[in-house]
């Protein structure tokens, strides 16, 4: 296939013409007078059902996920001095008990990632939905990657939103607001996976297999080779740009690094020294605390790791911030074999009041509102979003 | 509600640039010129901006092309030149639809797609080459990118492209080639 054919494979949804009737209800458009009134203006920059979630992580609950623990997980082992919620103690013993397999042909990943969206107009009368997203990744030796993204079918949240779910006649497509404007969630089974796709060569930070495995294994010396990473490294900003960690202060720092710790340690194939010396980083980082036993998305047992994030909307992205309430990040590790479960974001103060965005880039001047939260009618301590690392190995094992 | 009117019989039956001379004295003749070339922009436009700023710009092109339609002398076609001015007020969201591309290269999801409901099968394929492809639109100059996609996605011949972007065709052949060059190289190999 050529370039052009492969363009023109390219956002093909979008391609499809609407009748010039609809199109000229939509734009407002009437001959005689043409409207100068145009549509508030919206930044259609990340597409919300997935994208939040895929870049940041977060979510969800403690409560009612079925699919309980894939395998024999070992015991959390805390340490001997009992002082089980000594900040960055459970980090520590993570970082020893980091495992040290051999090398294989391919490093393979899946992770999931899922967003709790409120279906309904009231706060009284609407129920909680989870869309999921599952990502497949395989890095060969030479660091080309072999990707599967499929849509798993979203599903009521609770057994409670199960039952008003029904009540609502069971639909199979939902219309829930973003923050971006509307979206449907698809509430049966999709197609089902297609073979892995060629990309071209993974970097992760940046940086390629080889490079990881040349980073320090001194957690200090980790950490200031992280802080040279040049990225976008802010939630939102005007002005969009690479710069250094090194050049964020107090929280910002602080999510950057442990945004890139986390890369460290679900995505990418960090070798284990490193990956230890990443736990015991984190561990260093101002703010962050143990904080107790919960369980992942997928029902396996770990302990929480709170993280004092600003805010939780991906890095990089966004040119304005996008969310009306407050969140608590949490990583849920397992100590006892040094990997990172998941990362999920509880909500803190739930979506309220609105706030001015600066003007898009028709200079117009833009409101974001509650209804437009995904999560507008969550309790404080409920789940917002949440990405779950399912499998992170090395393995022999040909991408399908 | 505002509908596009059509029209007396007459104009139907009319060439664009016979609509656009008749709606000097009738402004309502101008709404078949919407009926006949809104949707094929509109589509195109949302491939570019993704859905929600493709309204705006489509109801901005026409509200333009309708104020100075004085100024259409008929020497090009129309098709071209309302092409031209959906062009310019697509460039002023040059950086909006650049960062679009980095996010869909950055993330593999790509937020043009906001809400529309593709088929998963789509979406795997985006997967594969959507980002790579991304990244390189994203490094295009704002004239180069218009002169390929005119091309990928609005399916405009060489000659409609020069008459678009107003530049001579050896200036659109050029851009274009070049532009290919930049997404072949992006594109990853197949095995």
């Amino acid at each position: 296939m050529d370039e052009l054919d492969a363009l023109r494979q390219m956002r093909t949804a979008l391609a499809r013409e609407e009748s010039p009737d609809r199109l000229a209800l939509r734009t407002n458009w009437r001959s005689g007078t043409p409207s100068r009134r145009r549509r508030s203006f919206k930044v259609p920059i990340v597409s919300v059902i997935s994208t939040a979630a895929l870049v940041a992580g977060a979510v969800v609950v403690i409560s009612v996920t079925s699919s309980p623990a894939p395998d024999g997980v070992p015991p959390v082992r805390l340490g001997e001095n009992g002082g089980a919620h000594e900040p960055g103690n459970a980090l520590l013993v993570a970082a020893t008990n980091v495992q040290k397999g051999p090398t294989r042909e391919y490093w393979h990943t899946t992770r999931i990632s899922g967003e709790i969206y409120a279906v309904g107009k009231t706060a009284a009368d609407h129920y909680k939905v989870e869309s999921r997203t599952q990502y497949d990744e395989w890095t060969d030796p030479r660091g080309k990657e072999c990707v599967t993204v499929e849509g798993l079918p979203a599903r009521p949240w609770t057994a409670v939103d199960k039952q008003k779910w029904q009540k609502a006649g069971a639909p199979t497509v939902v219309k829930v607001p973003t923050a971006e404007g509307p979206a449907a969630l698809f509430l049966k089974d999709m197609q089902p996976g297609a073979p892995c796709r060629k990309l071209g060569d993974r970097r992760f930070l940046g940086m390629t297999p080889k490079q990881l495995a040349a980073l320090p294994t001194e957690p200090e010396n980790l950490e200031s080779v992280l802080l040279n990473l040049k990225g976008d490294w802010e939630a939102y900003t005007s002005k969009a740009g690479e710069r250094p960690i090194r050049a964020l202060k107090g929280d910002k720092r602080v999510r950057a690094l442990s945004d890139a710790a986390g890369t460290l340690l679900a995505g990418a194939p960090t070798p284990p020294a490193v990956r230890a010396a990443a736990f015991r980083m984190l561990a260093t980082l101002p703010g962050v605390k143990a904080e107790g036993k919960a369980t992942d998305p997928l029902g396996r047992p770990g302990t929480v790791i709170s993280l004092p994030v600003e805010t939780t909307v991906p890095l990089g992205i966004y040119t304005a911030p996008k969310q009306l309430g407050t969140y608590r990040r949490q990583w849920i590790i397992d100590p006892g074999d040094g990997t990172l479960l998941a990362i999920r974001d509880l909500v803190a103060t739930p979506p309220h009041g609105s706030r001015q965005l600066p003007p898009g880039d028709d200079g117009k001047p833009r409101r974001l509102t509650v209804a437009s939260q995904p999560d507008r009618f969550h309790k404080p301590g409920e789940l917002s979003q949440y990405e779950v690392y399912a499998v992170a190995e090395w393995t022999d094992t040909a991408p399908n | 509600m505002a509908t596009a009117r059509v029209v007396s019989q007459p104009a139907e039956k009319l060439d664009d640039s016979g609509i656009v001379a008749a709606s000097l004295e009738d402004p309502e003749a101008f709404g078949e010129l919407f009926r006949r070339h809104a949707p094929r922009l509109h589509a195109y436009i949302k491939r570019r901006l993704g859905g929600a700023l493709a309204d705006d710009v489509v109801a901005e092109t026409f509200a333009t092309a309708f104020r100075q339609r004085g100024r259409f002398d008929g020497r090009a076609e129309f098709a071209a030149w309302l092409w031209g001015i959906a062009g310019n007020l697509i460039a002023r969201h040059h950086r909006q639809e650049t960062r679009m591309y980095r996010a869909f290269a950055r993330t593999g999801v790509d937020p043009a797609e906001d809400g529309v409901a593709d088929l998963a099968g789509d979406r795997v394929d985006a997967a594969a080459r959507g980002p790579h492809l991304a990244r390189a639109l994203a490094s295009l100059s704002a004239q180069d990118r218009s002169a390929v996609l005119l091309l990928a996605w609005g399916e405009l011949s060489y000659a409609e492209i020069a008459a678009t972007l107003d530049l001579p065709l050896g200036t659109v052949k050029a851009k274009i080639h070049r532009a290919r060059t930049k997404l072949r190289k992006a594109l990853p190999e197949e095995k």
